[in-house]
């Protein structure tokens, strides 16, 4: 799998994508451009809107695919998720909760390990 | 949703209304406090954020906002995480605020265990200032909170009990300490004027000086037992009231200083800080003003060993509060007033090497500096110390052959008539002791006998005494005279009230 990086993290991504799916997760948008941002997944789930990171890793030399997420990064997916709220009014409706998630593939082996986190940072 | 929860702030001594408010909206997830939160202040996001989460409650992942109101004064310290985490539980439905007019305080564990915070008799008194009826504290700060009379205290471990008495669930009353009570069997002093072998004619002015509030400064040389003595002031002086004792203990939990399990101060306060003492350490002050020790010493003693080698802006700082009994801070936003009505002890060597005078040692210091030792104390500070006696010191021989004297409790009983006598004579004047006398309250309620005045007149031709001076002669005659029973000063009062009065290194 020397493949070429961003086939790697698209690949995640879909990785991701079933893993939500799988958990009666409704995606109401992948790889969503904003302004110059892009947010990797929005999800569904009952009272739920999460905003999801998805992060992989294929070796421990930068650390765990949780820690690539840094403060700054965080800031900018709850940026992001600010604005994509405000052009997107009708995505609240029914929501009482708002999360960041991050979900962390772990491809370390075979199959990849999948790690969900909720409510993983918020905006302050 | 909106929630509101009442809470208070401190300010120097004082506290005052804060109102909580808490709104929680689904958005983009995020928790801000506004309304001018200290760095502490906003930390408690940390915490109560953990210990929500740890007491079984749900944090919400939803936008949160906290306000802390007026938004315009400086919120500081920990105590607002019990009220924050509280309005965050009501706003999100996880309780019900049922209780009316009530306010909490408390700093959060990681846990959700409620810690105890600084001022909470300071909190109680505001709240119960201001119209509230109930107070939700600390459970280790519950008994000092019960001495505020009508208000309902309720004392909560942890941040589920708080949620439990906020829904209206009855807790056990806090049983109000009687402060009567309290101060008739806890102010014994463990220490005692009749551990002091001889030295009679200090413990004379001791009394003296207790029974008129005068300054006294002593000087010994080392080991001649200035300490020793200083520590049994506050056994001859006569117990705190009630209202006195609760001044007092808002002071020290303010500062913190009030142990745990302690409702009430009733032992007069004795402060000996070291000579290396900062200004602010000693008179208060810092960004956010602290008491200093003159107000941690209010209504009882104050004692600087080493006199002379405190800092000269230090010892003149105390100038203000030892006339004025209270210190006053000001800062650019606001300007805080610390009582510090005080009696200054204060002992020193005779000079640098200690020994001067002494009977069996000799003095070696150089005669410049013997010149320069005195003159580190400024004039107007010396002016306020009323009395001044040379201590000294014993050898093993004389100490076995002197008695212990009297107990503190004999010499309190005089001097508690000293202090009535005065009471009498000085409400009219608005002090409570000679030694705060104005001068003009000198001429109108002390009055001299003809042979008193003759004395007097002599002094002051002779020993060249200033105004002031001279003044300072006559109040301490009164207290003399106030000991005796006397309704006026005596030649003999005078007499002896001039033998107290000599600066020691101006002599021989």
């Amino acid at each position: 799998m020397r493949a070429d990086p961003h086939e790697f993290g698209r690949a995640a991504e879909r990785l991701a994508v079933a893993y939500l799916q799988q958990r009666a997760y409704r995606i109401v948008a992948v790889n969503q451009r904003v302004g110059r941002g892009e947010i990797d997944i929005i999800a569904r789930q009952a009272g739920v809107l999460a905003f999801i990171e998805v992060k992989a890793r294929r070796t421990r030399t930068c650390g765990t695919p949780e820690d690539a997420v840094t403060p700054r990064k965080r800031h900018q997916i709850a940026r992001l998720a600010t604005l994509w709220l405000g052009s997107h009014p009708r995505s609240l409706v029914g929501v009482s909760d708002v999360r960041f998630d991050i979900i962390a593939v772990d491809a370390l082996e075979r199959p990849p390990r999948i790690r969900h986190l909720r409510a993983a940072f918020d905006g302050s | 949703m909106l929630a509101r929860i009442e809470s208070e702030a401190l300010s120097g001594l004082d506290s005052h209304a804060v109102a909580v408010e808490a709104d929680v909206v689904a958005a983009a997830p995020a928790f801000t406090i506004v309304g001018l939160p200290d760095a502490a202040v906003q930390e408690s996001r940390e915490r109560v954020r953990t210990a929500i989460v740890n007491s079984h409650y749900e944090f919400p992942s939803r936008r949160i906002t906290v306000n802390l109101a007026p938004a315009d004064v400086r919120k500081e310290g920990p105590s607002f995480d019990l009220p924050i985490a509280l309005a965050l539980l009501v706003a999100t439905g996880q309780t019900r605020c049922r209780l009316a007019d009530a306010a909490a305080i408390g700093e959060l564990g990681l846990d959700g265990t409620i810690r105890s915070v600084a001022g909470v008799l300071a909190v109680a008194q505001s709240a119960y200032g201001r119209g509230l009826r109930a107070l939700l504290v600390p459970a280790a700060n519950a008994r000092e909170a019960a001495l505020v009379t009508g208000l309902r205290v309720l004392p909560a471990a942890t941040l589920r009990e708080a949620a439990a008495l906020m829904a209206g669930a009855g807790g056990p009353a806090v049983e109000c300490p009687d402060p009567e009570t309290l101060l008739d069997v806890e102010a014994a002093t463990d220490v005692d004027l009749s551990d002091v072998l001889g030295q009679g004619r200090i413990k004379r002015v001791l009394e003296v000086a207790v029974a008129g509030a005068h300054n006294l400064l002593m000087v010994g040389p080392p080991g001649s037992g200035k300490t020793m003595i200083a520590r049994r002031v506050p056994s001859i002086m006569p117990p705190l009231s009630v209202a006195e004792a609760i001044d007092v203990t808002r002071i020290y939990s303010v500062a913190g200083m009030l142990p745990p399990d302690v409702s009430l101060v009733v032992r007069r306060p004795f402060r000996a800080p070291h000579h290396t003492i900062s200004v602010a350490g000693l008179v208060g002050g810092g960004a956010s003003p602290r008491a200093g020790e003159v107000s941690l010493a209010h209504l009882g003693v104050l004692f600087l060993d080493e006199f002379p080698e405190f800092r000269h802006s230090a010892l003149e700082g105390l100038r203000q509060p030892l006339e004025d009994g209270e210190v006053t801070i000001s800062r650019a936003l606001t300007s805080l007033r610390f009582p510090a009505r005080i009696m200054l002890v204060a002992a020193m060597n005779p000079c640098a090497c200690g020994f001067r005078g002494d009977k069996t040692r000799a003095c070696c210091c150089p005669a410049h500096r013997l010149a320069q030792y005195g003159q580190r104390l400024s004039g107007p500070l010396l002016d306020r110390i009323d009395l001044r006696i040379d201590v000294p010191r014993l050898t093993p021989r004389d100490r076995r052959n002197q008695v212990s004297g009297e107990s503190s409790a004999v010499v309190r009983e005089r001097v508690k008539r000293a202090r009535a006598r005065q009471r009498e004579r000085l409400s009219g004047a608005g002090v409570s002791a000679n030694a705060h006398l104005s001068a003009r309250g000198l001429r109108e309620l002390c009055r001299l006998e003809s042979r008193a005045v003759a004395v007097l007149d002599r002094a002051y031709d002779e020993l060249r005494l200033s105004a002031r001076a001279c003044d300072r002669v006559i109040k301490v005659a009164q207290t003399i005279a106030d000991l005796e029973g006397s309704d006026t000063i005596q030649g003999g009062h005078v007499l002896e009230s001039l033998s107290y009065r000599e600066p020691p290194w101006s002599r021989r």
